[in-house]
């Protein structure tokens, strides 16, 4: 037995302990915001934050979780009124869609850590999430955004 | 192809037969028009044309007939015919096109329903305008009825008409007063608005999916879920052309959770209760794999040789794919002659959705419900009719958003479909199949390798006096679409688009394609040929200006006097970046396109000590005709310029012994936000048909960077990528 918090929600999970995270909050938990892209921790469309840190659940066991504050896209808001979601819309960021999980959950990390980043701050944190459409100048502008509105 | 195509009395549900719509058909009987009172409230809704249907509740349902990948023609094209039709945006609901119903076919693309090209707009424009057009004409005329007044003194406001007299009736009211002696006017000489007139088109409204990919809740292929549902993966044949020759699955049938393991014609499924089980299932699989492929002999390095040697051989089998006057005689009579080799290696799309499919075979095998997002409702229908022998009708399709595609998702048999229909027939339930980014990257369909040998003649004025492109490269289409090929062949679009350099003009012009040996697996790719061929042309065009002792922008100014629109863009991007007034800078310029897309670029870049370039600001003037939607626009083209970076500076699949040898991200690396630079645009304002924005701000880039490369280093880049190693043997 698993027990964590997701998303303020105490859960508790028979899945074999160690089970990709990824595959658990997806499958099990049929929480699908979170994306599998590389399993290599390459591309960032599994990010999540466990106890506020943005990590990529595709390299956590369920075990790796135990006890601690997990929080997904699903959590972040639960109508996308967060200010990076807002931002997000307002910019008009998406493409395809399929990372930008991943990018708004890194991006409320480095907001947390660093609530007024400068422009190489965010480019450079937000290296760890790719956006094959090429969306970056858009995601620079909606954290600048958020950063301002939080 | 818009609707109906003369005009013709009106019955209500007359148009929508078809059963691959998801919108319900209602009640079939035939209300008696003649029962309706005027002003009496009615269930049934108001269909004109196929295209749309406007509901007596107010909501207006207006098909869309292509897929979306991140394109956004999910929006933009409903926002044609909505603008037409006048209607509230906030009114249409939009209604994804999931059967291979040939009535809302591309026309670019002989009515298959196929969404690549950058072709959605351009070809959807005027049948969803004319079908918008439609049905407000038939609004006006219930309203004339109703009022008693010449339907010519009517207007419209969004979703609303409005009298003479300044009474006003809502499209909604006016659905309900039923269509007694209406009909539907000629598609084909129906009134359209002037351009002033347009609210939608031209002006950005919100695109309608931004908010549930900003929040999680977009459904791909990926994330479908259904009850009972197994999930699969598959072990695949190291190399083409391979077949499992033996499978010891014990162990992987031991594997809790593991519910069988199926054997499929180029690999071996393992299904089961999670995809977890599946994975943990295949890595204790034991497979002896054939070993008689003739694919087992292609190496990269030796392909790119043997497809420079056919570039250079004069005896070499070519198909001519655009010509003009007679250039071999021009560059043989030419003051000075030139001539150059450009190299590109294979690429791989890298779209972060793996490839993913949810089958559900019926009971008796004579049906399936697919869930998948491809490029093609009519390949994808035709995969599962031909993998389970079954009619074309007994195919139900859900068409999911893609997580990008670039081309990838474009061929007749779309294999991961083909996986997920055999494995739920093998377990008799619903099973999902996912690619590991491995899987996708070692079975991946690649742009293609390509040699190409550019020659020229100039005049002793140091103007271009014929132009020679040799194209070395397999035939794309014959492999990733062979019945295509039989219609087309020798001519492939998808191998050659962009020799055709078409936006200057060149008195003695010819491109040939020399059609050599696949020795790979190949697909479409963002910008097709023009993702290689415009970077041979335009580096081409640099080294010939350099030859002539030019200026590279006046050496091509003065192959675009006939196109004022290309000269515009031309000394557009000049203005932009500061190119006469450049000094040091590292700049470089391209001029190409897409199509009939034509976009002029200028890349700044700096080079390291350790080899990398990097792009430090990009300038791009497009003209792409008409635009629907600005916003989308700009972001696409910004979109398709990172693309191109991304392909100029890393991105390569080798092949050694028919097994590619990148697996991931970590080896076949595409651009991050930190290699990303400020990127500006200016679109031309053109009273000219749309003709596609999504595939323009590639081609041009690769160029730009490597005649920057040359400004600031005095060496050519004649091999893409550009990735430090060659970087430095160019410095060497």
């Amino acid at each position: 037995m698993t027990k964590f918090t997701l998303n303020g929600q105490p859960v508790e999970l028979t899945n074999s302990k160690d089970e990709m995270l990824l595959l658990v909050l997806r499958d099990t938990l049929k929480l699908k915001g979170t994306k599998y892209g590389c399993g290599a921790a390459q591309c960032g469309a599994c990010t999540i934050h466990v106890d506020g840190t943005a990590m990529f659940s595709c390299q956590l066991a369920l075990e790796d979780v135990e006890g601690t504050d997990v929080t997904t896209i699903e959590g972040l808001s639960e109508d996308g009124s967060h200010p990076l979601q807002r931002a997000w819309v307002e910019e008009q960021v998406p493409q395809c869609g399929y990372c930008q999980s991943g990018q708004i959950m890194r991006a409320a990390a480095l907001l947390n850590d660093l609530p007024n980043p400068s422009r190489a701050d965010i480019e450079f944190y937000m290296s760890a999430s790719l956006c094959r459409c090429g969306t970056y100048n858009r995601i620079f502008k909606a954290v600048e955004r958020a950063a301002e509105d939080l | 192809m818009s609707g109906s195509s003369s005009s013709s009395t009106l019955s209500r549900r007359g148009f929508l037969k078809s059963t691959g719509l998801t919108f319900a058909l209602g009640a079939v009987g035939v209300t008696s028009v003649t029962a309706c009172a005027p002003g009496q409230a009615m269930a049934e809704p108001l269909d004109v044309n196929q295209w749309l249907s406007m509901g007596a509740d107010g909501v207006i349902k207006i098909v869309f007939p292509s897929t979306e990948m991140g394109q956004s023609s999910y929006s933009t094209l409903p926002q044609i015919l909505a603008e037409e039709l006048d209607a509230d945006w906030d009114q249409v609901q939009i209604q994804q096109l999931n059967a291979d119903d040939r009535r809302f076919g591309n026309p670019l693309f002989g009515g298959v329903l196929y969404t690549a090209g950058s072709t959605g707009v351009q070809a959807y424009y005027e049948p969803m305008r004319k079908a918008g057009a439609q049905a407000r004409d038939v609004l006006l005329q219930i309203a004339a009825r109703e009022w008693g007044v010449e339907k010519s003194t009517l207007l419209t406001e969004p979703s609303v008409v409005i009298g003479p007299d300044g009474r006003r009736f809502t499209y909604r009211e006016l659905v309900g007063f039923g269509i007694d002696g209406v009909t539907v006017p000629d598609a084909e000489t129906v009134a359209l608005k002037d351009r002033s007139e347009f609210r939608i088109i031209g002006h950005d409204l919100p695109r309608r999916d931004v908010l549930a990919k900003s929040t999680g809740r977009a459904e791909y292929a990926v994330d479908v879920d259904l009850p009972n549902m197994a999930h699969a993966t598959v072990l695949r044949a190291p190399v083409e052309g391979e077949r499992p020759v033996s499978i010891v699955d014990a162990d992987a049938r031991a594997v809790p959770g593991v519910i069988d393991v199926v054997a499929l014609p180029d690999g071996v499924a393992v299904v089961g209760e999670s995809l977890w089980a599946a994975l943990g299932g295949r890595s204790a699989l034991q497979v002896e794999w054939s070993i008689d492929s003739p694919a087992r002999n292609y190496n990269s390095e030796t392909t790119l040789e043997l497809y420079s040697e056919a570039a250079n051989d004069q005896n070499a089998e070519f198909a001519t794919w655009a010509e003009k006057g007679d250039a071999i005689q021009a560059i043989s009579e030419a003051e000075t002659t030139f001539s150059q080799l450009y190299l590109t290696d294979y690429a791989y799309h890298a779209q972060i959705e793996p490839m993913a499919s949810v089958a559900s075979v019926d009971e008796d095998d004579q049906g399936a419900e697919v869930w998948a997002g491809t490029q093609t409702q009519s390949w994808t229908a035709r995969t599962i009719a031909e993998t389970l022998g079954i009619p074309l009708e007994n195919v139900r399709l859900n068409m999911m958003t893609m997580g990008g595609s670039f081309g990838r998702r474009t061929a007749l048999m779309q294999n991961y479909v083909r996986d997920s229909v055999l494995c739920s027939k093998a377990v008799r339930r619903p099973v999902k199949v996912i690619w590991t980014r491995e899987d996708d990257v070692k079975n991946g369909t690649f742009r293609p390798a390509a040699a190409q040998k550019m020659e020229a003649g100039l005049t002793a004025d140091g103007k271009l006096d014929g132009w020679y492109h040799r194209v070395a490269t397999p035939t794309v289409i014959g492999f990733f679409n062979p019945v295509r090929w039989d219609a087309v062949r020798p001519n492939d679009v998808i191998s050659m688009r962009g020799a055709e350099s078409k936006f200057y003009g060149i008195k003695d012009f010819r491109a040939d394609h020399v059609i050599t040996e696949r020795q790979a697996r190949l697909a479409p790719y963002r910008g097709i040929g023009a993702a290689y061929t415009s970077f041979a042309a335009e580096a081409f065009m640099d080294e010939l200006a350099e030859q002539a002792g030019r200026d590279p922008l006046d050496f091509r100014l003065d192959l675009v006097e006939d196109n004022p629109r290309g000269r515009h863009l031309l000394e557009k991007v000049a203005e932009m970046s500061g190119w006469r007034t450049r000094g040091d800078r590292a700049l470089g310029l391209s001029f190409a396109g897409y199509s009939s897309s034509m976009a002029a670029g200028v890349a700044e870049i700096e080079v390291d000590d350790r080899g990398q370039i990097r792009v430090t600001k990009f300038w791009a003037a497009v003209d792409a005709g008409l635009i629907v939607s600005p916003d989308n626009s700009h972001n696409q083209i910004e979109g398709g310029i990172i693309f191109g970076i991304s392909s100029a500076l890393t991105e390569r699949i080798d092949i050694e012994n028919g097994e590619v040898v990148q697996n991931n991200y970590y080896d076949y690396s595409i651009a991050r936000a930190n290699q990303v630079p400020p990127i500006e645009i200016y679109m031309a304002d053109v009273d000219a048909p749309p003709v596609g924005v999504g595939e323009v701000g590639s081609p041009m880039v690769s160029a730009a960077i490597s005649n920057a490369f040359y400004f600031a280093k005095g060496q050519r880049l004649r091999h893409m990528p550009f990735t430090p190693d060659r970087v430095l043997q160019a410095l060497a």
